[in-house]
């Protein structure tokens, strides 16, 4: 079932470069949301942004009646998302999307892939995972690795102590952990320390996912990727958020999945990745507007 | 809802003649904002709408354009969807079942790169029950083959008519392209091959582009904007038919508030369509519906067929006091 709210913001915080973090009282969405699910949030009313902004779920807790989301201020509506203050309403819809599922086996270790922003569902994924997987996270072999362009876009390490998980770290220039990307940092410590997970779970930009589908499928470990793409309606109206997908029936043919509705979590095997080309991030626009 | 308390006591008649169709209100959802209507279920009571326009139908299935499709503007937004669709099998199998569910009338949008293609499919969709109509999509700016092709030439777009009449005795509606210089000629043209009632209008095709990849921000280049930064071109093409022809016409184009959908009526659309505000509230033609329904009362009018068509083009200074009972419109 999904649902409009109107949610009230109980708190909002910057925690790391551009980085944002919102609290909203959503007493029935909270209660419907699952892991990897996410929201269309109307930033404001009236045309300026038009659209709502999917973002997905940073924690759900239905008990209490709360979500969080971590968002990083990347254009005009997430700028105004920014400027909320605690007291203001924001119109949510909700859960929309898949979500993921945990692994159906349990010895082997799991991998989770984090770029940028996209540590916003993982800390809750990993954090059920760890859950699930015993005390033990650690020693069972919880890896994280999480990758930003410079130290100061990493959310605070307070956030993931808690998970007893090993976190690797990367950044592009190197201020922080592994110099480079974080998928040549996947790659090789998974072949140094001969881990061979039973998943891997990832979410960042489409250019990181790119290669850790091609790890993926390279060393058969079953994939749970979310995706993202831009989206007007986010529940499978416009057909806007098309990513290009592999066709079984006839290879030969265009085909394409929809974020909103048959993600945003895709098996690595699902999409077209060669299809998908991506341009580096740009400097959020409205610094020159 | 609060209601006025200068209201008469019986709700206002909002029903309205649509050619051959008698709508139980003006309120319709566009083609290809509203899915086949179950993507809605959760949000609105569909029988409250006047009738359904689903995504555009072709005959055989459309996978689309490659993304980007979409890009926000002001106030607006710039798509390039290319058509993807089910195709006509599926439809009729799966999804217009699950409409035939509920009471309101269903219109099917049609779509061919020929005029065997169009002819063809509305056989198929010919005697089909819980269809009301088909609306005749010659008018989609973001396909190479047929689409606004045939809207944007009078005889092409006759002769796109023509071949559907022929073929169907469903009642006709031709959704017109901005996209031309004399709109009027293109619905006089439709008219007179056939049409039974217009629509207008479909998206303004469009571009929009990155100034730091220096690249479109469409994988289609151009695509087709919608959205309220549309409403007055599409009030003034709505004016134009209008003068042209004498069948119903029906009023689209940044419809999203109540207001927005009793101006095309004023002008004299006998009905409206509402489209990308479904995107950003689902419910939004639940609020319009109220809104309208509020406005008769407020203006003490009891059906709403004796509101439409009824502007005085004479332009008078407005005086402040007249429009305050009005502001909760939504």
């Amino acid at each position: 079932m999904k649902i409009m709210e109107d949610a009230r913001v109980l708190s909002q915080e910057k925690v790391a470069f551009q980085t944002h973090l919102l609290r909203l009282s959503a007493g029935r969405i909270s209660r419907e949301a699952r892991l990897g699910q996410f929201l269309m949030l109307q930033v404001r009313d009236g045309t300026d942004p038009l659209l709502r902004r999917p973002f997905s779920f940073h924690r759900i807790d239905g008990e209490q009646g709360i979500i969080e989301i971590l968002y990083r201020v990347v254009g005009r509506g997430t700028w105004c998302l920014s400027r909320c203050e605690r007291g203001d309403h924001v119109g949510i819809m909700g859960p929309l999307g898949n979500g993921f599922q945990l692994p159906e086996c349990d010895p082997a270790p799991v991998v989770a892939v984090a770029g940028g922003i996209g540590i916003a569902p993982m800390v809750p994924l990993l954090e059920k995972l760890a859950q699930w997987m015993g005390l033990e996270g650690r020693k069972r072999g919880i890896h994280l690795f999480y990758g930003v362009r410079t130290a100061e876009e990493f959310i605070p390490e307070t956030a993931l102590d808690t998970l007893g998980i090993t976190v690797h770290w990367s950044t592009d220039d190197g201020t922080k952990g592994h110099e480079g990307f974080v998928t040549r940092l996947l790659e090789d410590t998974t072949r140094r320390e001969k881990i061979k997970p039973c998943a891997v779970y990832s979410c960042g930009p489409l250019a990181m996912q790119y290669h850790v589908a091609k790890w993926a499928l390279e060393n058969a470990v079953p994939s749970q990727l979310s995706l993202e793409s831009l989206m007007a309606c986010g529940i499978g109206a416009c057909l806007g958020c098309a990513l290009p997908a592999v066709n079984r029936a006839a290879p030969q043919e265009d085909h394409y999945l929809h974020v909103c509705k048959d993600g945003p979590v895709f098996k690595a095997e699902m999409i077209q990745w060669h299809k998908i080309q991506t341009h580096p991030a740009n400097p959020p626009i409205f610094l020159y507007s | 809802m609060a209601q006025n308390s200068n209201a008469p006591g019986q709700s206002p008649d909002l029903s309205v003649q649509l050619g051959p169709l008698r709508l139980r209100n003006p309120v319709m959802v566009a083609s290809g904002t509203f899915g086949y209507g179950e993507e809605y279920e959760d949000f609105l009571d569909l029988d409250r709408l006047g009738a359904i326009v689903v995504k555009g139908i072709s005959l055989n299935p459309r996978p689309g354009n490659p993304p980007p499709r979409i890009v926000e503007t002001a106030a607006g937004m710039i798509n390039a969807i290319g058509l993807e669709n089910v195709g006509v099998d599926v439809f009729l199998k799966s999804k217009l079942p699950r409409l035939q569910r509920w009471q309101v009338p269903v219109v099917v949008n049609i779509f061919g790169n020929t005029l065997e293609e169009y002819a063809h499919l509305a056989a198929r969709l010919d005697g089909v029950p819980g269809i009301a109509a088909l609306e005749i999509n010659i008018s989609c700016p973001n396909v190479k083959e047929g689409g606004m092709v045939f809207g944007t030439d009078p005889l092409m777009a006759a002769r796109v008519v023509q071949a559907v009449r022929h073929a169907t005795a469903l009642p006709l509606i031709t959704k017109l392209t901005p996209n031309v210089t004399r709109i009027g000629d293109i619905a006089r043209a439709t008219v007179d091959a056939g049409s039974d009632m217009l629509s207008c209008i479909n998206t303004v095709a469009a571009m929009a582009v990155d100034v730091f990849s220096r690249r479109p921000k469409l994988a289609n280049v151009m695509g087709g904007l919608s959205g309220p930064a549309v409403k007055p071109i599409a009030l003034r093409c709505t004016w134009e038919v209008l003068q042209e022809v004498r069948c119903p016409v029906i009023g689209i184009g940044g419809i999203s508030t109540a207001t927005d959908a009793l101006e095309f009526l004023l002008l004299g659309a006998r009905a409206v369509q509402v489209g990308t505000a479904n995107f950003v509230n689902p419910s939004v033609t639940t609020q319009i519906l109220e809104g309208i329904e509020r406005f008769l009362r407020v203006e003490k009018v009891d059906r709403l067929e004796d509101y439409i068509g009824t502007l005085n083009t004479h332009c008078l200074f407005p005086f402040a006091e007249i429009a305050c009972e009005l502001t909760d419109l939504p």
